[in-house]
């Protein structure tokens, strides 16, 4: 415990200069409600509740400040050491304070703003990020740095994200359905984060004229835009058990089996492996004939 | 002129349902194209079949159990198809067929349950009873379904409420066959038993002193009503308000006379389900709205009107 202790005061002691915060006093940030959460000094003891949140710790250099994570999280493979505290949906508060952080980090959705609100009332401090797209990733990761003081590595790491979310979308040479769910129909939109993995890799999701990040839709629509590939998320790579009901059918791609099972753990959430996901997608979608 | 008033709405249901979507399809290539041949006209007859099923079910359990808010799915069959459902992914069931039939076994297992409760002393069907016993079954399978989706780990179990309140997604040549096949015996069962229905619906000494076998009767229409109703939930999800509200208004039209009044919920039904299913594909295309908001959005208004020169006449 000391020796946990002298190390956060070594690393305090050894922020970079250009870190303007003051060395001593309480670090405050403002989170995704607008509510300010102050820490009296960098977190040493963290909960994580998304795998993109414990994702990035591990990259900022923070993993081993972990002292509780979802059953989501299983990457890096140094995530599974850390104890679960369940899956997060909604938090189990008291699983969550059993550990007893300092810093509690949330994705910012109403069941966890509720949460929250019982961890402050445990004097847990508890943030709640947003974390929806690429462009969120940035500021995320800066302000994990902040609270873990581990600024410089978080600057660096926000800085690609940033340049990931500003780069142009590749020019489309083939076209995607992201289905979510068959029956009914729900598909990705351009409000997702999905959506610009697709776009970057060089697939036009032909669903871009829906803003919202997924909705419902009718068959036939799917099979009218004629998409080359349809795309799930899937941990396995057999083809999807609607691929068999002869509705689905009408729609070509499904018919020629043109499936992408793009596994959850890599496709399916935001994090410092967005490049690499963008990376896969288009070796894929490359290397299909 | 009731009858063609309604025949011509129905038709006009089911060619607007085929002409009308979401994907542009020119009237010239109607005939000859595949959106329209696999998807859109086993869709209008799947709604059609669908609608007349719960309005014909839905007429018939409200005479049996003489209470005007008498819903198809009140005795507990959304509630044990839910579970099924629920139930099917948990365990990882697999293939094309699993959810509808896991829905129907549930739904199944429901009636069951439900009709041995209203079996009093072990023989006479007491409609109270029935009622209470539906709502008492669905909120237990209500119950058990909340709490394997809460507890297991896959976040696909909660789009198994989507599924349940899929709507008529799942529509294709198959599944109409199934219905096709299905639908008639139970339907049939009880078109015969409309007389019986006249009479119960005077309570049931009365119907019975005027020769009617009571006994026979109700159990055979809330088999029939039930059966048709968990074909429904397992093809189509659990579609509100068609069954409730579609016998109401045909018995505003048509009078109390099962004879006239089955029929005329089996076609006002499916017209509105074509309808409500036609507005839902093309009113926010390309995106869809859940079609039993839809016939709430268009049966509550028509139900409100005609209940109002109803009472003032």
């Amino acid at each position: 415990m000391r020796g946990l202790l002298l190390a956060s005061l070594l690393a305090v002691g050894c922020r970079p200069a250009a870190d303007r915060q003051p060395v001593s006093g309480p670090l405050s940030v403002s989170d995704a409600t607008g509510r300010t959460v102050s820490l009296a000094a960098p977190a040493q003891r963290i909960v994580s509740l998304l795998p993109s949140f414990t994702e990035l710790l591990f990259a900022i250099g923070a993993g081993d400040h972990l002292v509780g994570r979802t059953a989501w999280c299983d990457y890096p493979p140094a995530a599974r050491a850390v104890p679960s505290v369940g899956d997060g949906m909604p938090p189990n508060v008291e699983a969550v304070a059993a550990p007893r952080p300092d810093l509690v980090v949330l994705y910012h959705s109403g069941p966890n703003v509720t949460a929250a609100e019982q961890l402050a009332r445990l004097k847990i401090p508890a943030v709640l990020v947003d974390l929806n797209r690429l462009e969120d990733l940035g500021p995320a990761v800066r302000m994990l740095g902040r609270l873990t003081g581990h600024e410089a590595s978080a600057e660096s790491l926000a800085a690609a994200m940033d340049s990931l979310a500003s780069r142009p979308e590749a020019p489309a040479f083939t076209s995607i359905v992201f289905v979510v769910w068959d029956n009914p129909p729900i598909i990705i939109g351009r409000g997702s984060y999905l959506h610009q993995l697709a776009a970057l890799a060089g697939a036009r999701n032909v669903f871009d004229d829906v803003a919202v990040p997924s909705a419902q839709v009718s068959l036939e629509t799917i099979a009218a835009r004629n998409p080359e590939w349809v795309a799930v998320l899937s941990e396995s790579a057999a083809a999807p058990a609607f691929a068999a009901r002869r509705e689905w059918r009408a729609v070509r791609a499904v018919r020629e089996g043109r499936f992408l099972n793009l596994p959850g753990s890599l496709f399916g959430r935001p994090g410092p492996r967005s490049g690499q996901a963008v990376r896969e997608l288009r070796a894929r979608l490359e290397a299909a004939p | 002129m009731r009858w063609v008033a309604l025949g011509v709405a129905a038709g006009l249901a089911l060619v607007a349902s085929v002409v009308l979507g979401p994907a542009a399809v020119p009237l010239g290539e109607l005939t000859r194209s595949d959106i329209v041949w696999s998807l859109r006209v086993p869709r209008a007859v799947l709604a059609f079949l669908v609608g007349g099923s719960l309005g014909v079910a839905g007429a018939s359990l409200q005479a049996l159990v003489r209470n005007p808010l008498a819903d198809p799915f009140l005795l507990g069959l959304s509630g044990g198809a839910g579970l099924g459902a629920v139930v099917a992914l948990a365990i990882h069931l697999s293939g094309p067929w699993a959810l509808p039939l896991a829905a129907f076994a549930g739904a199944l297992g429901a009636l069951a349950l439900v009709y041995r409760m209203g079996l009093v002393g072990g023989a006479a069907l007491d409609p109270r009873i029935l009622l209470l016993a539906g709502v008492a079954v669905g909120a237990f399978a209500a119950a058990i379904t909340t709490a394997i989706v809460s507890l297991a780990d896959a976040a696909e179990l909660r789009n198994a409420f989507l599924w349940l309140w899929g709507g008529l997604s799942a529509a294709s040549w198959d599944t109409v066959l199934v219905l096709v096949l299905y639908a008639p015996l139970p339907l049939a069962v009880l078109f015969a038993a409309a007389r019986p229905l006249d009479l119960l619906a005077l309570g049931e000494e009365p119907a019975r002193y005027l020769g009617a076998d009571v006994e026979r009767v109700k159990r055979r229409v809330y088999l029939a009503a039930s059966l048709l109703t968990a074909a429904a939930v397992a093809v189509s999800g659990v579609i509100g308000f068609v069954g409730l509200v579609v016998p109401h208004i045909a018995r505003l039209a048509w009078g109390h006379r099962h004879r006239a009044l089955l029929p005329a919920a089996f076609i006002g039904g499916g017209a509105l389900l074509a309808i409500a299913d036609t507005l839902a594909r093309t009113v926010v295309a390309p995106r869809e709205l859940p079609v039993g908001v839809v016939t709430a959005l268009i049966g509550v208004p028509v139900f409100a009107l005609l209940l109002r020169r109803w009472t003032i006449a």
